[in-house]
């Protein structure tokens, strides 16, 4: 090759990179412990799980009231259950409530998982669990996938991460 | 006194301008050849670079984040970059016609040949790091994750057999190259890397992100999937056959050229459809009892006439043997033509042609379809004694007509000297410079035995010859 087009395809491909990069920002940053801690304020999200998602909302949400006034977790979420966003995989749909309380996650519920076959159930059946016990422990929707069940971690920590967004967790 | 010095005549300058014009022509053609080339490198790497900036479009970055998922982060990358490579060799051994243009076929096999083994590693170090990186996410050892793949998740059991059968592959075609297994088997060990392909396939729809609905990634790796299978199946399977029923070839005279060494003439249908040069070669296939499952390459060793197409065979082996007794009317089907130990790769104007043996075949054909003006072609030829100079006659007659000066070297090589020379030119000083003085500046074209045509080309780049001006068809794969 001459060193031209050397040159050339050497640009061409970091530019293809960059932009790769660039479309994946968002994600990156959403991933980011910190930058998600100074987008959004306490209160703003408190508010907003109770508008967010709640059209099938269930459950006892014990302190519906925002905690603004509590002083000692004043940052923290309030006590609750959160409805996460339904998130559609080519194997089913996926949708999980967070519980939060004493802002900690203290439990995950599987509202819907994958279905669309044996095989994914099974998968869902095995995974889900996996998932949960991770996510209780990292105390975060930041968790590795589950090999053998990605599009079913993939949607139940995305369906969690919007849960956990309502809810002003910010871990 | 007036001055006596000869005006150029007319006729003169016309010449002067048509051998400008042809060297201009010549460079134009060398310097698209150049720019297709270096477009095609270009793709390459720009499917590398594609592949990483989807997966980090996918957010791929949030792998490195954190010391734990790195491992994963890595081991998907090494699948992706495994696979896409992959894909680049089956297209690579696909013989299209513009990469057979553009770089040459055996060219282009050199670097599918190049690329097995880092491929191999790539998806070896995919498999391991994603044991290591998903194990460490689920509390196992990499051998307990690996057996949890393989028991519980979806494909994951075919995925392991094609690692395998990729690992046969390579691991064969290494060994082919030492000459310890016959052609035939790694031809068919070879096979499976479709197989693998294909087991691998499924797991990448399941378990990785590179189908998933909705991403362009998934319309990246569709693309690329359809296109490497596809060319194969229409490069290597339907043009030939549709073009050997279309030309319907069949043997017209099998003439014998000294012992053990025969010509072969095939006549068909439209045989100038098939374009095919001097210095081209096909893989032929003889339907003949004994022959039909054995399909070989051989050069051309005329320029084809448009009526029929010449080889000439020597019985190096099993397969090339059986030609001898070849009967006329035997049918014959082919892949080709291939190759551009031709015209078509010419840099300059001066070229010299230098075979031995059985090399002389494309060498006296692309003498015969070269354009060159008188003198400018210099054809040296070498054989062990006066009866392995094969084409003897026809060449010596070839170079009369083009004004090509012929030199030719026979008898065994000097004792003890790393030399391409006869034992007698060696002794008279003679060198590729002595032979054709015009060298510098000429194209070479060298075709003989593979440690033969080395010592040439050594010699060639020892006079300072660009690579670009060096040509070698070698006979052995
Ligand atoms: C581009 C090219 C052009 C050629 N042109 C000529 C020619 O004009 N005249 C001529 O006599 N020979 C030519 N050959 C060499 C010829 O193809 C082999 O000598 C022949 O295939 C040997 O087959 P065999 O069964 O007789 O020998 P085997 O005993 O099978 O093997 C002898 C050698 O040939 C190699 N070989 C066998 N089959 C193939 C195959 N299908 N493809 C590649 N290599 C193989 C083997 O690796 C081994 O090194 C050419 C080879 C190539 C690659």
């Amino acid at each position: 090759m001459r060193a031209r087009s050397a040159f050339f395809a050497g640009m061409g491909s970091a530019a293809i990179i960059a932009i790769g990069w660039q479309a994946g920002v968002g994600t990156l940053v959403s991933a980011l412990p910190e930058s998600q801690a100074s987008a959004s304020g306490t209160s703003n999200s408190a508010s907003s799980a109770t508008t967010s998602n709640s059209s099938t909302s269930t459950t006892d949400t014990s302190a519906a009231a925002p905690a603004a006034t509590t002083a000692p977790v004043a940052s923290g979420p309030a006590d609750g259950t959160y409805d996460g966003s339904v998130v559609n995989t080519r194997f089913g749909t996926v949708q999980v409530q967070a519980v939060i309380s004493g802002g900690k996650i203290t439990d995950v519920i599987a509202v819907k998982l994958t279905d669309a076959d044996r095989k994914s159930i099974a998968i869902s059946q095995q995974v889900a669990p996996m998932v949960r016990s991770e996510v209780l422990t990292a105390q975060s929707a930041h968790v590795a996938n589950i090999s053998g069940g990605t599009y079913t971690t993939q949607a139940y920590l995305q369906s969690l991460q919007s849960a956990l967004d309502a809810a002003g967790f910010t871990g | 006194m007036t001055s006596t010095a000869p005006l150029p005549t007319k006729a003169a300058t016309r010449r002067n301008n048509v051998a400008t014009q042809r060297e201009t022509q010549i460079k134009k053609r060398y310097t698209a050849r150049l720019r297709r080339g270096d477009l095609l490198e270009t793709i390459v790497y720009f499917s590398v670079a594609i592949v990483l900036a989807l997966f980090l479009a996918d957010g791929g970055a949030t792998y490195f984040l954190s010391l734990k998922d790195v491992t994963t982060g890595i081991g998907i990358v090494t699948g992706l970059v495994g696979s896409d490579l992959m894909l680049i060799m089956l297209i690579l051994a696909a013989r299209i016609p513009v990469i057979d243009r553009t770089f040459g076929h055996d060219k282009a096999l050199a670097v599918h040949r190049k690329l097995g083994k880092p491929v191999l590693y790539l998806i070896l170090a995919h498999m391991f790091l994603l044991m290591v990186g998903y194990g460490i996410a689920q509390g196992l050892n990499p051998i307990a994750e690996a057996i949890d793949m393989i028991v519980n998740q979806q494909d994951m059991s075919i995925a392991f057999i094609a690692t395998g059968l990729l690992i046969a592959v390579v691991v064969t075609s290494l060994v082919i190259v030492r000459r310890k297994l016959s052609y035939e088997f790694w031809y068919i060990v070879h096979l499976l890397s479709y197989g693998a392909i294909l087991l691998a396939l499924p797991h990448q729809f399941t378990q990785g992100m590179m189908f998933a609905e909705g991403t362009w990634a998934r319309w990246y790796w569709m693309a690329l999937y359809v296109g490497a299978l596809a060319s194969i199946t229409i490069f290597r399977v339907i043009i030939p056959v549709a073009s050997s029923l279309r030309h319907d070839l069949r043997v017209s005279s099998v003439d014998i050229e000294a012992p053990g060494v025969v010509s072969v003439t095939m006549t068909g249908r439209d045989i100038n459809a098939l374009r095919a040069q001097g210095g081209q070669f096909f893989t032929w296939r003889f339907w003949a009892p004994n022959m039909w499952w054995d399909a070989h390459p051989y050069s051309l060793s005329a320029h084809p006439d448009g009526r029929s197409l010449r080889i000439t065979v020597r019985d190096l082996g099993k397969g090339s043997a059986r030609l001898l007794s070849l009967k006329p009317g035997t049918r014959v089907s082919f892949e080709g033509p291939y190759g551009i130990f031709t015209d078509a790769s010419r840099t300059t104007k001066k070229a010299v042609f230098v075979g031995a043996g059985i090399g002389i075949t494309p060498i006296r054909a692309i003498l015969e379809s070269s354009d060159l003006d008188p003198l400018e072609a210099t054809v040296i030829l070498r054989g062990s004694d006066a009866q392995d100079v094969y084409l003897w006659q026809e060449t010596y007659d070839l170079c009369v007509e083009k004004s090509a000066s012929l030199r030719v070297l026979v008898g065994h090589r000097p004792k003890g000297v790393n030399t391409w020379l006869s034992a007698e030119a060696y002794s008279k000083g003679e060198s590729l410079l002595t032979l054709a003085p015009q060298i510098k500046n000429s194209d070479l074209y060298i075709c003989g035995p593979t440690p033969w045509t080395d010592l040439v080309v050594r010699d060639a780049k020892r006079l300072g010859l660009h690579d670009h001006q060096i040509h070698a068809e070698r006979f052995d794969f």
